[in-house]
């Protein structure tokens, strides 16, 4: 997952939907089935990668159900493809699974928790430069911000399955118990200071959660368990990597540590994409450029989502 | 009876294998598409805005979705004319469909030094003149809402360009658009494009700022569909029809009936752009939709369909 070359081709696909599952208040799981042609384009996909689904053809649920502060915009027709990384990606046959981790915050996400086995969805992928892995790293500590979780499970299998020499550690923040994206035992999350998380458990990865309000884990910013843990932490500098997806002001901050500590960085960034594939030029994110106080704009879905953070000037 | 529908066009003096172009900004410089289509198959082929030097366009958000479109403030973001030359005139250079590269500036100068460079290439079919950028030497008035501008700039290219096809893209928020394209053709326009955007602005109500970084965008995409099929109509019936000139439709293409109804209004071909971001092959689509629609209308050549509106939309 080093080498670009190894990515397939992307293309247009068509995915068949093999589960919709609410895995909280927001949150919901999405299994697509991909055979043929899109099974091999997507069946290497890196951590981190991305997709453009077309969901604009999806029903919306009952007026009743839908929450309060998104009543205004849900009769919104959905015009664009909408961009989502993976949570976890299995071959079985001739057939690759992909799921997205998703959470409801807009008329695209709101129509998504319609889709049920049987319907299907065109699918733009797979995009984009997912998480590399160093040459020589030790330990690799993954930082989620809210829905920054999924693409980080994903990566955390890849880890532990390819770079057995690798520790991997789990750092997993939202602003309460209930807005973290994960499936099983929030209950327990709350009674416990720190707790492994069973999506991270299951590959062997130890976690920590973070929560603002103190509901689950650690009282405060993700970002604050992280350095904490840091500072106490023996691991050397340059054996580590850490990789970041979340909101981009937890990003500005993980960075910050990095830097800090002058330990290798990626962060995965967010921008609000029309085309996903090079086109539209909508996706910039401002760069700095190498031995220069220039900053250029590169764009999010082709070089990036994921982005040396040493190269991001964060907007936030 | 398939075979013996004929879509291709004359398109100012150009053969056309099919009337169906991809709009500029829409399409990248071409290779960018190639994973979903053959850009082969298209009648013709618009580049992004170029201009003299770099531009690193605005900050983001860039874009927003609105109702069945979207705003998009690039800030023309592009490479420049010397690496375009260099870097992607050698991919268009392989296209067998018509090449247009669209051209921008912020004076008449930077126009005329661009159109100057490319009038040589034997890539280039044509340059499609994008007048709808502010005029920094009288205070940021966009070229194309000013009738003494857009002759200016019109004819200042046209004496650059050699045998090069020139088309003026309109923008569609000015007092009267067959005014502004009665000019374009006087000073020396060999086809008129349109609709440009709409200058549109979304208001985020929690902060009360404006989505757009740039604070106003371009509106795109199948809510204008309807205002550029009559804009099409008018500057068909009040200008181009009479003097000869093609018009390159666009303005929320979709599908092939979006396209047919542009070229019953009257256009000579269409441009499909903001569908690409959806659907990047959908130009593919569309012809074989064109071909559809003669056979089953028993139109022997597409040409027979332009500007085969009944009923004139002139007051
Ligand atoms: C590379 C990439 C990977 C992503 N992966 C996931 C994922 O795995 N799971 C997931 O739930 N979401 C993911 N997202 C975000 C997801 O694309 C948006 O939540 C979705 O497009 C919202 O669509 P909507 O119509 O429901 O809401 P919209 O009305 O489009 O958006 C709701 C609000 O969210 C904000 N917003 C929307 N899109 C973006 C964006 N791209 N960047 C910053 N703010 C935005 C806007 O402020 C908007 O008001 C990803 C985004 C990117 C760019
Ligand atoms: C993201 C985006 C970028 C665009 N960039 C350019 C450009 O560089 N130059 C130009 O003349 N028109 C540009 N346009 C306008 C389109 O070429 C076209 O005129 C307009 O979008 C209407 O067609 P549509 O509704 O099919 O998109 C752009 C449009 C979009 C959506
Ligand atoms: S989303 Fe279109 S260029 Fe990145």
């Amino acid at each position: 997952m080093s080498e670009k070359s190894s990515t397939a081709k992307r293309g247009a696909y068509l995915a068949a939907i093999c589960a919709n599952k609410q895995i909280g208040e927001r949150f919901y799981r999405l299994g697509l089935e991909f055979s043929g042609a899109g099974a091999e384009a997507f069946a290497k996909v890196q951590a981190g990668q991305f997709a453009q689904l077309d969901v604009s053809g999806a029903a919306l649920p009952p007026a009743e159900t839908i929450p309060e502060e998104l009543a205004d915009v849900a009769g919104r027709k959905v015009l664009l493809r909408r961009p989502f990384s993976f949570v976890d990606v299995t071959t079985k046959d001739d057939r690759t699974l992909v799921d997205i981790l998703y959470c409801v915050v807009g008329p695209a996400t709101l129509r998504m928790t319609t889709l049920a086995a049987g319907d299907s969805v065109s699918i733009i992928g797979p995009l984009g430069n997912g998480f590399r892995v160093p040459e020589g790293k030790k330990t690799a500590l993954l930082v989620a911000g809210g829905m920054g979780a999924g693409p980080l499970q994903h990566l955390a299998k890849i880890l532990t399955a390819d770079f057995p020499g690798i520790e991997v550690i789990a750092f997993a923040g939202a602003k309460t118990a209930e807005e973290l994206p994960f499936e099983r035992q929030l209950d327990k999350i709350a009674q416990q200071l720190e707790f492994s998380l069973p999506e991270f458990a299951k590959y062997g990865v130890q976690s920590l959660v973070a929560t603002d309000d103190g509901s689950a884990g650690f009282a405060g910013p993700v970002t604050d368990c992280f350095s904490e843990w840091l500072g106490k932490s023996d691991s050397a500098g340059e054996s580590t990597v850490i990789y970041s997806c979340g909101p981009e002001q937890m990003l500005t901050r993980v960075a910050e540590i990095a830097k800090a500590r002058n330990i290798d960085c990626q962060v995965s960034m967010e921008r609000r994409m029309a085309c996903g594939i090079g086109i539209c030029q909508s996706c910039a994110v401002e760069c700095r450029v190498a031995e220069s106080n220039e900053t250029i704009y590169k764009l999010c879905c082709e070089d990036g989502p994921v982005f040396d953070s040493k190269e991001v000037v964060f907007s936030s | 009876m398939e075979e013996k529908v004929d879509i291709s066009v004359e398109f100012a003096g150009l053969k056309l294998a099919n009337p169906v172009f991809t709009a500029s900004g829409t399409c990248g410089y071409a290779d960018e598409l190639s994973d979903f289509m053959d850009v082969n198959s298209l009648g013709g082929f618009v580049t992004k805005s170029i201009t003299l030097r770099p531009r690193k366009g605005n900050a983001t958000p860039r874009i927003v979705e609105t109702d069945s479109g979207m705003l998009n403030a690039i800030g023309w973001a592009n490479i420049g004319l010397d690496a375009f030359v260099e870097e992607k005139l050698p991919v268009l250079e392989k296209l067998s469909c018509a090449v247009f590269v669209n051209i921008a500036g912020e004076t008449i100068d930077e126009y005329v030094a661009v159109a100057e460079r490319l009038s040589g290439e034997q890539a280039i079919a044509g340059l499609e003149l994008n007048i709808s950028c502010p005029n920094v030497e009288l205070g940021g008035i966009s070229f194309g809402t000013d009738p003494s501008q857009v002759s200016e700039v019109t004819s200042a290219v046209k004496k650059v360009v050699g045998e090069k096809v020139l088309m003026v893209k309109l923008a569609p928020a000015v007092t009267d658009v067959s005014v502004i394209a009665q000019v374009a053709v006087d000073a020396g326009a060999d086809a008129l494009s349109l609709i440009n955007t709409f200058t549109a602005m979304v208001v985020d109500i929690e902060t009360r700022k404006p989505v757009l970084a740039n604070k106003t965008g371009g509106l795109s995409g199948p809510a204008i569909k309807p205002i550029a099929v009559h804009l099409v109509n008018k500057v068909y019936n009040e200008v181009a029809k009479s003097l000869g000139i093609p018009i390159l439709g666009m303005g929320g293409i979709r599908t092939a009936s979006d396209a047919i109804e542009f070229i019953i209004a009257g256009a000579s071909a269409v441009a499909v752009g903001t569908a690409n971001f959806i659907e990047p092959g959908c130009a593919v689509k569309i012809i074989d939709g064109i071909k559809k629609y003669c056979v089953r209308k028993n139109i022997s050549n597409v040409k027979d369909l332009v500007g085969s509106l009944d009923q004139d939309l002139t007051e």
